[in-house]
């Protein structure tokens, strides 16, 4: 439903009457202003992350910083050991997570697709169901079974809370589009000397490409932001992801709002830099996993 | 086919079943650390269930997953509308509005806070200048104020979504029909109300039952914005299950609590799967 909802269809414009002109013209005014007051939250973590320590309680507020400053990104995000330890983190974790997710993923989505055995119908349903349990039923138990196994602040465990999210939604994600595949054109690489391992190294998943972009990016967008496991999985300062450290530093920032501000746009920006390139992909895996049944 | 299946087993499916029969047991740091906990029985539901807070928490979670629907709904909905009409510039305004989607919780909950300042924020600058309030307001400080600011803060996430949701719902609908009701002399809010809100219901439900879902489990923005605050009021189940876990290391009473909480996602996604199973049928 929602590949239809993602590939827009090539506006018609037709060079109607007056009228239209001019509805056309009151539709685009209302959007602009809907999206710009939409986003006035965004605008504004950028505008108070570039303001002075002065500025920032200011009544009324400047709307816009004049004159801009950089000053928090430098005192708060490049030279704090917290915050680069806490990027790294995330990196390690959210690279760690993709990795895991598509090495699980892919050959079980494509078992799922492919092979018409008993339970395909039981496993996808479990698959949709487990995505609907609320973080903090995994956390706390993980908690407790992780203290004893020894996983609580490491890497590995919260790589493997992370793929207990992703893992479900990357299989729904990919299945239908190893069904899409067709059977002909498999057939025929394996008549040209394929197994079952090369025809889908070389046919099924270059078709499949998109896929799998979707699932890596919205695996690592997804153990990116991620905080739950983070806040329970995590205790020690030196394996905490940078969400749980921008949540720390919260306290201790006080109202130091521009360097916060600052923090948390460093912290958005890889998000909004993948959307900006891959919006496509996002939008599809993120609505295709909750509603391809 | 099998990795992925025994994987989400021991780490989905085993710690659900793990925690619903922790439960049953005596669990505090010491027991988790040491084990040899010692089984109660229904010892911890008894003591959960004769909690005033225990009940509000399961009665806020409900208030609050509920109007963030509504709200959520309302605001997609309107989104879907205006970007559905033809005009410069809406899939650059489309996918703007869905950074609000995408942003991680930290963030937007931090911005949230800044926003709701009771002496420094936005909001309140903006109603000093048109005259609704003199001096300062903490609406993270207060009982409803914080409720409706965590409930606003969650749709401004969640409506994104539901624009998607409804907006291919709303491609789905046969152009024929608007045809059909301008012929017989409809005007456009007729239109609307008896052929794009009928056509529209299937997707609706659907949609409104996955954001119930989502909403419903939601942890890390209230968390974030009041930890559970003030007073308890903002404490939804997943907020006051891991406060008892983590800030008084009661996990067999917070297993009660996310065994309650579970339930909720669990009936209304079997509802959500025969929706759409309707909806593919149809």
């Amino acid at each position: 439903m929602s590949a239809t909802a993602t590939r827009t269809a090539a506006p018609q414009r037709p060079t109607g009457s007056r009228r239209d002109q001019v509805t056309r013209r009151r539709l685009a005014t209302a959007g602009v202003v809907a999206t710009f007051v939409y986003l006035i939250p965004v605008y504004w973590m950028v505008v108070t992350s570039l303001k002075t320590s002065d500025a920032i309680f200011r009544v009324p507020p400047d709307l816009i910083p004049l004159p801009p400053t950089v000053e928090s990104y430098s005192r708060a995000v490049f030279s704090d050991p917290d915050i680069a330890r806490g990027l790294a983190n995330s990196a390690i974790i959210a690279v760690g997570t993709t990795v895991v997710t598509l090495v699980l993923a892919l050959p079980a989505a494509y078992g799922l697709a492919k092979f018409r055995v008993r339970g395909v119908g039981v496993v996808m349903m479990l698959m949709l169901i487990v995505q609907m349990v609320p973080s903090v039923n995994l956390a706390l138990p993980m908690f407790v079974l992780f203290s004893s196994a020894g996983l609580v602040n490491s890497y590995l465990g919260l790589i493997i809370a992370n793929c207990a999210l992703a893992v479900p939604l990357a299989v729904t994600i990919l299945r239908p589009y190893f069904l899409g595949v067709p059977a002909e054109v498999v057939e025929a690489a394996k008549i040209d000397g394929c197994n079952e391992l090369t025809s889908f190294l070389r046919i099924t998943l270059p078709i499949s490409v998109p896929g799998v972009v979707t699932v890596a990016v919205v695996s690592f967008l997804g153990a990116w932001g991620e905080f739950v496991f983070g806040l329970s999985l995590a205790t020690s300062e030196g394996i905490q992801p940078i969400t749980i450290v921008l949540a720390e530093i919260t306290n201790e920032f006080g109202v130091r709002w521009n360097d916060l501000m600052a923090v948390s746009a460093v912290v958005a920006l890889p998000v909004i830099a993948a959307f900006i390139f891959l919006q496509r992909y996002i939008v599809a895996g993120l609505t295709d996993g909750a509603t391809k049944a | 086919m099998l990795p992925a299946v025994v994987f989400v087993g021991a780490t989905v499916v085993y710690p659900l079943l793990y925690s619903v029969l922790q439960s049953f047991y005596d669990v505090g740091l010491r027991e988790v650390i040491q084990g040899g906990a010692q089984w109660v029985g229904l010892d911890n539901y008894i003591d959960q269930f004769s909690r005033s807070r225990f009940w509000y928490s399961g009665f806020i979670s409900i208030v609050y997953a509920a109007s963030s629907v509504a709200l959520t709904f309302a605001i997609g909905l309107g989104l879907a509308l205006l970007l559905r009409r033809d005009f410069r510039g809406r899939n650059v305004m489309r996918a703007l509005i869905l950074v609000a989607w995408v942003l991680p919780t930290v963030v937007s909950a931090n911005v949230w806070r800044w926003l709701l300042d009771g002496s420094y924020g936005l909001l309140n600058a903006l109603l000093r200048a048109l005259e609704f309030l003199e001096g300062d307001l903490f609406w993270l400080g207060q009982q409803v104020t914080a409720i409706a600011a965590v409930v606003f803060a969650t749709a401004w996430s969640f409506a994104p979504f539901a624009m998607i949701l409804l907006s291919a719902g709303l491609q789905g609908i046969p152009k024929g029909l608007y045809e059909a009701a301008r012929i017989d002399g409809a005007s456009p809010w007729q239109q609307f109300r008896f052929v794009t809100l009928p056509q529209l219901r299937p997707v609706s439900l659907a949609a409104l039952l996955l954001i119930f879902i989502y909403t419903f489990k939601t942890f890390d923005t209230i968390f974030l914005m009041t930890a559970g605050g003030p007073g308890g009021a903002t404490a939804t189940l997943p907020v006051y299950a891991y406060n008892e876990a983590f800030e008084f290391s009661r996990f067999d009473t917070a297993s009660v609590a996310t065994t309650v909480l579970m339930i909720v996602p669990i009936a209304l996604s079997v509802a959500y799967f025969r929706t759409l199973r309707k909806e593919t049928a149809a």
